[in-house]
């Protein structure tokens, strides 16, 4: 699903955030990608959202070198990766149904699909009583399991996720754990950056860790940090 | 459909949030367009008025109706045979009234109510020099037959090189004034971008094409160009108005001399004037939208 071949990411003033990386993601894997501020994770997921290309090395994705993708097929590729981020980023201004019918309406998916998708994926994240309300009214926990459904919506073959529980308390953090797991055995691939060293240990995925932009472990059925 | 619905809802609610930018960029793009479309409509009433006097023809000279054939061709003698004419032109009854008719286009009635033989015929002269033009006014006008030489007098000449300032000096404002409206136009688009930015983000995000983005923005800068430049095609009408009735009030030798301009000239005039505007719109938008989603 996902092939990383000898990808290197320099940035501008010679930083390098990914030093030659090599690696591969099954279909329907969960993977966790660790590491330190500044190792890399980032740049790992903006890399597969084409947010950036790389500087040398091919990424592919369901098979294609998504480095030679045409601007234009951008959002095409955009359209198979879910992606959830630390702070959420749902529109304030739109009910938690609008939210997640905004993801579908923006590629012209037909009404008739958005007013059957959006209850649904809401019963999913377990928020079918809360679609009229606004973000600010809800809880940290309640925020990412819109922003999850909004990611998860238009069933993309991958879900991306940058510290999804990285502003969550450790209770609402395991709900959020279930949800995901719940989303890859459906046969998502998911990649989720995270500093949190006690999920990690207890969902015993496996582990990819970055360090200085290199892969320095890769590790089925890992832990948060060697020895530990 | 829902499609179509989604890009009017979103255009309009932009326009609305940035109601003062908005207007600020329609009365600009109205205001210079409106300039330009105005200096051009002048210009062609000069065109029209000076179109005879182009080729070096610096005098007409006009036969009275009752003038025989004999005069007539003794007129084309002497003309013919005096040295310091250059060239000449004879305009029998029906080229003046093709003239005529073409002038008054939007005067039918008058146009019904002149026959070919009410029009006099003439001689449209060239002088080899420009000087000798007031001399062979003089010396045409004593022969037998002739009713009266108009010249290409001095105030027409004046006219010219005053019209030419002017044209210089009214384009440039226009230029300006366009410039301005086209940065309003591109700030309004970047406001209104940055206004939604996190939808944006969102957008991109979850995969909405590149012009699925776009389109609000460049419908928002289309709309505002092309309002501007409405507003403007209808002053260069109701200028054309003006202009026409300032015109009929005049003799029917002044007609002849007309300065006027058709529906025709406003009508091109106005058409250009709205290309111009929605291109300025949907440039500024273009140009207002480029800083924020390069992809």
């Amino acid at each position: 699903m996902i092939r990383f071949d000898n990808v290197t990411k320099v940035y501008k003033g010679d930083v390098v955030a990914l030093r030659d990386v090599s690696l591969e993601i099954a279909k329907g894997e969960f993977v966790f990608l660790v590491g330190p501020s500044g190792s890399g994770k980032s740049t790992f997921l903006r890399l597969l959202l084409r947010d950036e290309t790389s500087t040398t090395g091919e990424i592919l994705v369901a098979g294609r070198d998504i480095g030679r993708l045409g601007s234009w097929k951008v959002p095409q590729l955009r359209r198979n990766i879910g992606c959830v981020f630390q702070d959420y980023k749902l529109l304030p201004n739109k009910t938690v149904y609008e939210n997640v019918a905004f993801a579908l309406e923006v590629i012209g998916r037909p009404k008739s699909i958005v007013g059957s998708q959006v209850p649904q994926i809401l019963d999913l994240v377990g928020l079918s009583k809360k679609a009229t309300n606004f973000p600010t009214e809800l809880s940290g926990g309640e925020q990412q399991r819109v922003s999850i459904a909004r990611a998860f919506v238009n069933r993309p073959l991958i879900l991306l996720a940058d510290e999804p529980t990285g502003n969550l308390d450790p209770a609402t953090t395991v709900g959020i754990m279930r949800l995901l797991d719940r989303i890859n055995r459906t046969g998502t691939t998911v990649v989720m950056a995270t500093h949190d060293q006690r999920i990690v240990d207890a969902m015993r995925r496996r582990v990819l860790e970055l360090d200085h932009g290199q892969l320095v472990r890769d590790q089925a059925r890992g832990v948060y940090g060697v020895g530990s | 459909m829902s499609r179509f619905a989604y890009f009017f809802r979103e255009t309009l609610i932009s326009l609305r949030r940035n109601l003062l930018m908005t207007l600020a960029g329609i009365m600009t793009v109205a205001i210079s367009l409106f300039l330009f479309g105005g200096i051009v409509l002048l210009n062609r009433m000069v065109d029209h008025g000076t179109a005879k006097w182009k080729n070096g023809v610096q005098l007409e000279v006009f036969m009275r109706n009752t003038a025989t054939q004999g005069q007539i061709d003794d007129m084309r003698q002497t003309l013919a045979n005096t040295p310091t004419v250059k060239s000449f032109r004879f305009l029998d009854h029906n080229a003046a009234y093709t003239e005529f008719k073409r002038i008054f286009r939007d005067n039918p009635a008058l146009v019904r109510n002149i026959a070919p033989g009410d029009l006099p015929t003439s001689y449209r002269v060239a002088p080899r020099r420009a000087q000798d033009t007031e001399n062979l006014a003089v010396q045409f006008h004593a022969r037998s037959g002739v009713d009266t030489v108009i010249t290409a007098e001095r105030e027409v000449r004046n006219m010219l090189t005053a019209t030419r300032v002017i044209r210089y000096v009214f384009f440039t404002m226009a230029g300006v004034l366009l410039a301005s409206s086209l940065f309003l136009i591109v700030n309004t688009i970047r406001l209104a971008t940055f206004a939604r930015r996190r939808e944006i983000e969102v957008m991109k995000l979850v995969g909405a094409s590149n012009w699925f983005v776009r389109v609000p923005f460049m419908a928002e800068g289309l709309v505002q160009g092309a309002i501007g430049a409405g507003i403007s095609f209808g002053l260069v009408i109701v200028l054309k108005n003006v202009l026409t009735s300032l015109q009929t009030h005049k003799s029917v030798q002044g007609l002849f001399n007309g300065f006027y301009v058709t529906n025709g000239d406003a009508l091109t005039i106005g058409f250009m004037v709205l290309l111009i505007g929605a291109g300025i719109g949907v440039l500024g938008s273009t140009i207002g939208l480029r800083r924020f989603l390069d992809t």
